[in-house]
């Protein structure tokens, strides 16, 4: 019997790793190997509180919860800030440092012997020394950092890592700040571990560094694979089967040593099976029923939340003299724009002419070779997308880069500017704030979409919609960000010319209002009848700037592009 | 000054040996896009594989020494035919090809020492001599570390240089997808670097196996110390993973001069993090 509640003390510390760690693997789609090395620092830092320091409990555990926090964030920042695959080496090479560490100073780890003799918890006069009495303490921890987990995917934080999982591009252009973002969720995951560590050195008495090797992370891996990254509750229900499965294994007859490499063996082959066969897991990812929505009053919808800051006809942003050269590659030379509050721009010209690079230029998503840009009289070189998009410059992709595994609402309502509920201190520290302000941005949501016409479709999944609804879900996520300046790429290609017909009126009406509007766009009809003035590039080059008219009456431009 | 040179020695020697495992799993890594965790654990079983052909066999070291680059070889390309190809082929993202590596990785590291035990492997058939260079010791073995590296190395920059399939990795290496559009066969291209790769590996292998012996757990380090230094000569070039390699033996032997023996494995880990900081495109790329 005691035995049996053993197992679901050690299934209750499980579940803190295993859902921490689906906070990086499923939430973040990071991939990291370190975590056996923050359930360790958790361990260390709270033993050598107890027993060098003497701090009662639970002091101990909160300080080691903050401090491997911190470590993990100081580790990861540079990998982070890189992206890629580098993540993964820096977080391998932390866990090597991290056990090394434990190893050698002796002085303050005591080394390889390991710390034992760590004093029981005692609550209320009752020392917690025999399983019975601990599995509520570990029960309470474990409901906890599960709940903070929960918490955390499901606020707009998790929202916005949710639509970072699956376009990062198109997250850094409703103005994330995909970054921090994902350190945030990197340190929460790991101080949640270090909890995990805690516990253990309270529950068995004894710790060493056997218990936090390498093949610990991937123990825990699989629970999270074999649940599902999706969500939590997968997560929880792995670790519960992966404690007990191997209780199993000792009805086998096999020497101790065997019987542990047996069990890896079997991890190995359960990740590679399951990610073969069922990648989503026990547990796929519910999709999120779409919310209750606000009544929103009949009659003309007003052009949403408008802030436009710059008087029409008056410049609002300029670029001069832009080049950028890939290699030997000039895709934009020596190009200048200029564009105005209250009209629309077109930008055409011939495929690889630079349309999309000038973009890329203006919102900081690549760097200039050569050349300045300036937002309201202010140079915005060196920014980051995030940082452009919140001061006011947004764009869209010409592959539409929607996620499309969320709701049309939610596309829109996570590209909504200045949500508390972005921050993770604040989801967990001003949850009346956080959710009075989801209240009203999903008011403000659902008017965008009427706004373009999709509030029908809010409860969708985007990769339900036709082509002409992504199109308008494109336009609606780009409205969303509040910018004063929208640079759409392609918005109208490949449409039926009445749904052209449908979604012109959109587009004069945000110019109308005094937003500054470009557009890169083939068809000439388009440019005609939508733009007040239009700008031809070739080569990189700028080669006529007038109205739609005056360059297709162009003997030149007739004679290269509209002939 | 002899302890330097002493440290000097070895920390060139030391370094070709994490060259050679740095080229292997570079040239897997850079070409394919996939993290090759389970190079570590197939390099191992290549030392164990030699060191079963000798002493359980009977065959003799060289004959053992082809076997087992053979077997390196074409466990290597198996690895990526019927483990890496198939998620390959599902598009799955580069993470879960990451984590089927590392299952991998775990299976090859435990049946390894379910098969042989986890005491150390030495291979007494096989001796070698030493040579004084002043007071300090160079071993005929670390002579044939940094030859072999030499040898290998310039190997492959031919091959890579000068034939179509080598041109054809380099053009893989820049861009996969522009590669597949110009008509290269990506999936031959990917199984020919894992069989390069893989038996690059065994080399190293089998001299370490001669040197310190076989463990199951040499493939732990082996693919961490690859990894760190393709990251720390830059990804994507033979000679940054060569020179990444010396740079992490050098660093680490000569750093004993002045640092305790046992912190030499956390030596990569501060070299890689101020590599990271300060010039994460690697040392030795883009000049």
């Amino acid at each position: 019997m005691e035995y049996l509640i053993h197992i679901l003390v050690m299934m209750c510390l499980y579940v803190i790793l295993s859902t921490s760690f689906n906070l990086v693997v499923g939430s973040a789609g990071l991939f990291a190997l370190s975590h056996a090395a923050f359930y360790a620092i958790g361990a260390y830092a709270s033993a050598i509180l107890i027993i060098d320091v003497g701090l009662p409990f639970p002091l101990p555990l909160l300080i080691g919860a903050l401090f491997t926090a911190a470590i993990g964030a100081v580790a990861a920042l540079p990998a982070l800030r890189i992206g890629g695959h580098y993540l993964v080496i820096v977080t391998l090479a932390l866990q090597v440092i991290v056990l090394a560490f434990l190893i050698n100073a002796q002085a303050i780890t005591r080394g390889p012997a390991g710390i034992s003799g760590i004093p029981r918890v005692e609550l209320f006069g009752l020392a917690l020394d025999s399983p019975q009495r601990f599995l509520p303490l570990a029960a309470f921890f474990a409901a906890f950092c599960f709940w903070i987990a929960w918490r955390l995917t499901e606020s707009p934080f998790g929202r916005a890592l949710r639509a970072m999982r699956e376009d990062e591009e198109a997250t850094k252009a409703i103005g994330k700040n995909v970054v921090y973002m994902k350190l945030s969720a990197f340190a929460l995951s790991a101080g949640l571990a270090s909890v995990a560590g805690a516990l253990l050195g309270r529950y068995v008495s004894f710790i060493s560094v056997e218990s936090f090797t390498i093949e610990e992370t991937i123990y825990v891996l699989a629970m999270v694979i074999l649940g599902g990254t999706g969500n939590l509750w997968g997560s929880a229900l792995g670790a519960v089967i992966l404690v007990s499965l191997p209780e199993l294994l000792k009805f086998v007859e096999m020497p101790a040593e065997i019987a542990d490499k047996v069990r890896q063996i079997l991890y190995g082959i359960l990740l590679i099976v399951m990610l073969r066969l069922r990648p989503e897991g026990l547990i796929a990812e519910v999709s999120r029923a779409a919310q209750r929505l606000a009544p929103v009053p009949a009659g003309e919808v007003p052009v949403p939340a408008i802030a436009a800051a710059t008087p029409a006809g008056e410049i609002t942003v300029s670029g001069r003299g832009l080049s950028k050269h890939f290699g030997g590659i000039r895709a934009v030379e020596d190009f200048d724009i200029d564009l105005t509050a209250g009209t629309i721009t077109g930008l055409i010209g011939p495929n690889g002419a630079g349309k999309t690079t000038a973009f890329n230029l203006i919102t900081g998503f690549l760097p200039p070779t050569a050349g300045t840009i300036s937002f309201r009289g202010r140079s915005v070189a060196g920014r980051k997308p995030h940082e452009i998009v919140r001061a006011g410059v947004a764009r869209s992709f010409q592959d539409l880069k929607l996620f499309t595994k969320m709701t049309v609402l939610d596309n829109v309502l996570v590209a909504l500017p200045r949500q508390s509920g972005d921050g993770v201190l604040s989801v967990f520290f001003r949850p009346f704030r956080v959710r009075a302000e989801e209240t009203a941005n999903i008011a403000r949501a659902v008017e965008v979409l009427r706004f373009v016409g999709l509030e029908d479709k809010a409860g969708e999944t985007a990769d339900n919609l036709s082509y002409a609804e992504e199109k308008l879900l494109v336009i609606a996520r780009l409205l969303a960000t509040e910018a004063e300046v929208l640079l759409f790429d392609e918005p109208l290609s490949g449409l039926a010319p009445t749904t052209l017909e449908e979604i012109f009126p959109v587009f004069r009406r945000l110019a109308a209002a005094g937003k500054t509007i470009c557009i890169i766009e083939h068809n000439l009809d388009v440019i005609k009848r939508l733009c007040d003035t239009a700008i031809y590039l070739d080569e990189g080059r700028a080669l006529r700037k007038g109205t739609p008219e005056e360059l297709m009456n162009d003997p030149e431009l007739a004679g290269r592009y509209f002939s | 000054m002899d302890l330097l040179l002493q440290l000097a020695i070895n920390g060139i020697a030391n370094g070709s040996h994490y060259a050679l495992l740095a080229i292997g799993f570079g040239l897997i890594f850079a070409t394919t896009g996939i993290v090759h965790f389970a190079y570590g654990p197939l390099y191992a079983l290549s030392a164990y594989f030699v060191w079963m052909s000798v002493a359980w066999l009977g065959l003799p070291f060289v004959a053992a020494l082809v076997a087992g680059v053979a077997a390196s070889t074409v466990v290597g390309m198996l690895a990526y035919l019927w483990l890496h190809r198939p998620f390959e082929r599902n598009q799955s993202p580069a993470f879960v090809v990451m984590i089927v590596s590392l299952g991998l990785f775990i299976v090859v590291e435990n049946g390894i020492g379910i098969v042989f035990g986890t005491d150390t492997k030495v291979l007494e058939e096989v001796t070698y001599g030493i040579h004084f260079v002043g007071d300090a010791v160079i071993s005929e073995l670390q002579i044939a570390q940094v030859v072999a590296l030499v040898l290998i190395g310039a190997a492959l920059a031919l091959f890579l240089k000068l034939t179509n399939y080598g041109k054809a990795v380099r053009a893989m290496t820049d861009n996969p997808d522009m590669a597949a559009v110009i008509g290269i066969d990506t999936v031959r291209i990917s199984v020919l670097v894992f069989a390069i790769g893989s038996a690059i590996a065994a080399i190293p292998a089998v001299l370490v196996l001669i040197k310190d012996g076989a463990t199951p757990a040499m493939g732990f380090s082996a693919v961490f110390v690859a990894f760190v230094a393709v990251i720390v000569g830059g990804l994507g070039s033979i000679r940054g993973a060569i020179l990444g390699g010396l740079l992490l033996g050098m660093v680490e032997n000569l750093g004993m001069w002045k640092i305790p023996t046992e912190w030499q494995s956390s030596i990569a880990f501060v070299v890689l993090f101020l590599v990271l900081l300060l010039r994460p495109n690697g040392l030795f790329k883009g000049q």
